[in-house]
């Protein structure tokens, strides 16, 4: 019983960690800007709007109040980085999956230099490469593309990519391949009936952890875009923060867009996740 | 597990040291591939400050020079610096560009813009502005920057919050400041009554500098040498005055530590704060009844001194200026000469920076312009607005390379005289430390 | 994803039951990694190098011509460097009670959503959410929450009577040190959350029932049967949120900006001032070499702590 007891104490007060600070920015996206400044501060909006939302629909209704062009970017930027973020998790897959097999089923040389390396790649901190990686980039005619900002996240999610895939492969049973090469499938037959479907959750697993990586990513976004044709949602959801003449409840209303597509993704492959990340952990 | 490690980093090392021999290859991948703008537009950004109305002038620049069209790209304002620093490193920058005084000397060094002298009007647009702004827009006697506005510290001070604690005229001195600010705490009107911009930024924090220059001191020399530790007693007595104000009589809001610009001017605009010292041109928006609940309360004062004889204050001039290796110079001067110099006789940019934000004006023929004259009356009192103009320096300590790092360790300082972290003297003497070991590195 | 013994031990019969059709395996290994290691090595590995070299000169953009290659001095010059030893005092603090805090609040996290109880569903999902939140939305987030004068931790707090006036919650350096950390910790969770929940579904259920069997404790089946299961994920999250929080730079910089004073000026924030606001590119990649290699020592420190007993492998 104090076990019960214990256990829905916890839970509830997990719940509401979790939960109460996302739902104070949501409270205040449906306010009135003087009822958010108010106090003490409503929990609840007194008579609730929907205006903040509306006004990224149709913008020139706010114009007169703000500054910057962040409240008629935000629909857009949403767009963009649904697009970087779905490109560069269908790129990471592609490349990690070639990658992660041969570490999975296949013994050779320098292996293990080979997945440090890759690992390595990622402890080196973002400001370090800036520079260089946007010469590249300029060298490549991608600046202010999405391909600048794929190409980037691709390399900062491909190492993780690689490690959550190669342990969920080695899960997949050995002699389902050897049924297939009976069958005189060829090796990307194979991968595409057989291999692939089993290894749905570790694949979705390493898809959402690009995902997410492009879509919560700031400062290569601000650095390799420059326009609203490319530029991602945390570059504009920053203008709210220092440059917009401040509307919380319009800064809150563009922090909701920011976080409700990602959500919603994750919410539907909440159990895939987990059981893709778990591979990893049966172990020798 | 160890050994195999280090032996991998060290086959990184390697790596990194062989990949370093790359850079002769981009540069070469990067000549070949950049073979300037096809379409030959000038390339012109800036921080993103009212970008509507910067795009709605360049519009109309481009219908006066069909032949000169302009990409303009607004970048936001709190990484404007960085993002064209970055921008000029990787060799993808601007044509004609925004440049912040403060970081105008650090640009020229690093090989960004070209000077102007000799080029068709710039004599002209010099002769006609105030000496305080050419002098910040020259660097090693040559000039840099057309003037695109330029603004003065000064105390804002909201008339009818004074009036309801039976205050008739504003502060002269710091002490003044402070006792009319403990009266209104008193009466009850305002737990806080002065409001400040505290949080780190990497801009300037202007109203620390005009503070002490409105008493008529300075932190450093005309040679850079930090004078705050030694001859010049003003930025330690401010400092105390601020560490008082803000610990003992407790008038300054503890909150200022996270208050950010645009903010400030919300509380102001909402009554929550009855003093701060601000530029100019924010009390056009301040006493615009579309946009403030208390406009036509907001008033114009020297900021208070020490000892209330003395009258300074601190300028500052934003400017554009041109990259150095543009290849569409001719362009790109049209532009930058339609912006921050005369148009048939006119500093027309200036002119409609000023009617439309109140933006400082660096011309001083536009003192007599009677539209101006007129504009003026409409937010300020335009006897202290000139005043203020006249008594204003530029910072010299700007031209010295360090002067980033200096402003950040200042900002830090002022942070820990506010929260009591440190004491004015300890204060004064770590930033004169800060500044030899700065001299040191960049010697 | 997780570091296992395999890596190096291949899958026993792997390479021998496979047909040969004229490439060696190493090379058709390497033929698979092809991709990826031309992505990566192309558009990484040149940055990398680069900013490597770059440590090893004297280089502000502002002073080109005191330009110079002083081979490690940028280095050297830490160990007397004022701004970098405090830096790195705020972010050891700020690691340690960073991972500390995810560690335990993951951990916990886990275990619960390891039970069976109503609503179990919920909160898995709920788990998820600060995961889809980016760093800067999350500053802005905690920013409005924190504010001094319209916060709606003040307005709760009033409201319980916990206290009689609004605060300022982020101007002490105390404060501020915390909140930033707070915030980081809650965008961070759900990752760790997701590692140590895909360990715990991983442990057979026979080996819960024969501890039952024993009468074990709830204290003693958890040291017994869950934490040696829950080692393995753990290193990984150790692992990943290091190299998280040594590279913290959104949450903060929207919070405080590094300040007051130094309290939040972790060597994230002052390598990217460094670099991009003082232009000091040798100097300010020395800092990120530093962050680099430290990131890299703990790893390998944790792996050799927590897997001394029998062979290490990665």
């Amino acid at each position: 019983m104090t076990r019960k007891v214990v256990l829905y104490t916890l839970a509830i007060g997990f719940a509401l960690y979790l939960v109460v600070p996302f739902y104070w920015i949501v409270n205040m996206s449906f306010m009135h800007e003087a009822d958010a400044a108010s106090v003490p501060p409503h929990f609840l909006p007194d008579n609730p709007t929907p205006e903040n939302y509306l006004s990224f629909a149709n913008p020139s209704a706010k114009e007169a109040l703000v500054g910057s062009n962040a409240v008629a970017d935000t629909p857009y930027a949403v767009l963009n980085s649904l697009v970087v973020a779905f490109s560069t998790a269908v790129v990471n897959l592609v490349l990690g999956t070639f990658a992660a097999y041969s570490f999975s089923r296949i013994r050779f040389r320098g292996s293990q230099v080979l997945l440090i390396v890759y690992l390595l790649t990622r402890m080196v901190p973002g400001i370090a490469i800036i520079i260089p990686f946007y010469l590249v980039m300029r060298t490549l005619d991608l600046l202010d593309t999405y391909g600048a900002l794929i190409l980037s996240y691709t390399t900062f999610a491909l190492p993780i990519t690689i490690w959550i895939l190669k342990d969920y492969f080695r899960t997949v049973p050995r002699e389902l391949e050897d049924a297939a090469r009976v069958d005189r499938c060829g090796w990307f037959r194979m991968m595409w009936t057989v291999f692939l479907p089993i290894s749905a959750p570790g694949l979705v697993a390493a898809a959402i952890f690009s995902f997410m990586t492009a879509w919560n990513e700031f400062m290569f976004a601000l650095f390799m875009t420059s326009t609203i044709s490319s530029q991602t949602i945390p570059v504009i959801a920053a203008n709210f923060a220092t440059d917009v003449e401040t509307q919380v409840t319009l800064m809150a209303a563009a922090g909701v867009l920011a976080v409700v597509p990602p959500l919603v993704l994750v919410l539907i492959c909440q159990r895939l996740i987990v059981q893709g990340m778990a591979a990893g952990s049966v172990k020798g | 597990m160890t050994p195999e490690t280090s032996f991998s980093r060290r086959r990184v090392l390697q790596l990194g040291a062989l990949t370093a021999s790359l850079p002769a290859l981009s540069s070469v991948l990067a000549a070949c591939g950049g073979g300037g703008d096809s379409s030959g537009a000038v390339k012109f950004s800036g921080w993103d400050y009212e970008s509507a109305l910067v795009q709605a002038n360049v519009d109309r620049f481009v219908q006066l020079n069909p032949g000169v069209p302009v990409e303009y790209t607004p970048i936001t304002s709190s990484q404007y610096v960085q993002k064209t620093v970055a921008e000029f490193t990787g060799g993808g920058g601007p044509d004609a560009l925004y440049v912040y005084d403060d970081s105008l000397a650090g640009w020229v060094a690093a090989e960004y813009l070209q000077p102007l002298d000799g080029l068709p009007g710039v004599d002209e647009v010099y002769a006609g502005i105030y000496p305080s702004n050419a002098e910040a827009m020259t660097v090693d006697g040559k000039r840099y920057g057309l003037p695109y506005y330029t603004d003065t510290q000064c105390l804002i001070y909201n008339e009818a919050i004074l009036a309801k604690a039976g205050i008739s005229a504003p502060p002269k001195t710091l002490d003044e400041l402070e006792q009319q600010s403990q009266r209104i705490k008193d009466a009850g009107i305002l737990e806080f009554p002065i409001g400040l911009t505290a949080q780190l930024q990497d801009t300037w924090q202007a109203w620390v500098w005009g503070l002490v220059y409105a008493s008529g001191g300075d932190m450093f020399d005309e040679a850079g040498n930090p004078v705050m530790d030694g001859t010049d007693p003003t930025a330690r007595e401010v400092l105390a005055w601020l560490q008082r104000a803000a610990t003992v009589s407790r008038v300054i809001d503890p909150a200022v530590l996270q208050l950010l610009p645009v903010p400030l001017d919300d509380a102001m605009k909402a009554e929550r704060y009855a003093f701060t010292i601000g530029a100019r041109y924010a009390l056009r928006d301040y006493n615009d009844p579309a946009r403030s609940q208390t406009a036509g309360n907001l008033k114009i004062a020297y900021i208070p001194s020490l000892d209330g004889s003395a009258t300074g204050t601190v300028s500052t001039t934003r400017m554009y200026a041109l990259s150095k290796d543009t290849e569409v110079q001719d362009k790109a001067f049209q532009l930058l000469t339609y912006l921050g110099g005369f148009t048939d006789g006119q500093p027309y940019t200036a002119k409609y920076w000023f009617q439309k934000k109140g933006l400082g004006f660096p011309f001083k023929a536009l003192e007599q312009d009677p539209e101006v004259q007129a504009g003026i009356a409409t937010f300020a009192d335009p006897e202290i607005y000139s005043g203020l103009a006249d008594a204003a320096r530029p910072r010299t300590v700007v031209k010295q390379p360090w002067y980033s790092e200096y402003e950040n360790e200042q900002q830090k300082t002022v942070q820990q005289i506010l929260n009591n972290q440190t004491s004015p003297d300890d204060a004064v003497r770590s930033l004169s430390a800060a500044v030899a070991s700065l001299k040191q590195k960049y010697s | 994803m997780t570091l296992t013994a395999a890596d190096t031990e291949q899958p026993p019969a792997a390479a021998a039951s496979r047909p040969r059709r004229g490439l060696s395996d190493t090379a058709r290994a390497y033929l698979l990694n092809a991709p990826a290691m031309i992505v990566i090595g192309l558009l990484v590995a040149y940055p990398i190098g680069y900013s490597f070299w770059l440590s090893l000169h004297r280089y502000n953009l502002k002073l080109p011509a005191l330009e110079r290659f002083v081979w490690f001095q940028n280095y050297l010059s830490l160990v007397s460097d004022p701004v970098f030893l405090s830096s790195l005092r705020v972010t050891v603090a700020f690691v340690v009670v960073v991972l500390g805090m995810t560690v335990i609040l993951g951990t916990a996290l886990a275990l619960v959503l390891n039970e069976t109880f109503l609503g179990r569903g919920v909160l898995r999902s709920l788990v998820l959410l600060p995961w889809a939140m980016p760093g800067v939305v999350n500053g802005l987030m905690w920013r409005t929450i924190f504010d001094a004068k319209t916060g709606a931790l003040n307005g709760l707090l009033l409201q319980l009577g916990l206290i009689d006036s609004y605060q300022a919650w982020l101007t002490s350096p105390t404060g501020a040190f915390l909140i930033t950390a707070f915030a980081q910790v809650w965008n961070t969770l759900p990752f760790t959350v997701i590692i140590l929940l895909a360990g715990l579904s991983t442990i057979p259920s026979e080996q819960y029932d024969a501890a039952k069997v024993d009468r074990a404790g709830v204290v003693q089946r958890f040291t017994q049967v869950t934490l040696p299961w829950l080692l393995h994920p753990l290193l990984i999250v150790l692992i990943l949120e290091t190299m998280n929080a040594f590279r913290a730079f959104d949450t903060i910089y929207v919070l405080t900006g590094g300040g007051p004073g130094d309290a939040t000026n972790v060597i994230a924030v002052l390598n990217v001032r460094t670099v991009l606001t003082y232009t000091d590119f040798g100097l300010g990649s020395a800092y990120s070499w530093v962050i680099t290699i430290v990131t890299l020592v703990i790893s390998i420190g944790y792996i050799s702590t927590l897997y001394q007993r029998g062979r290490i492998e990665v």
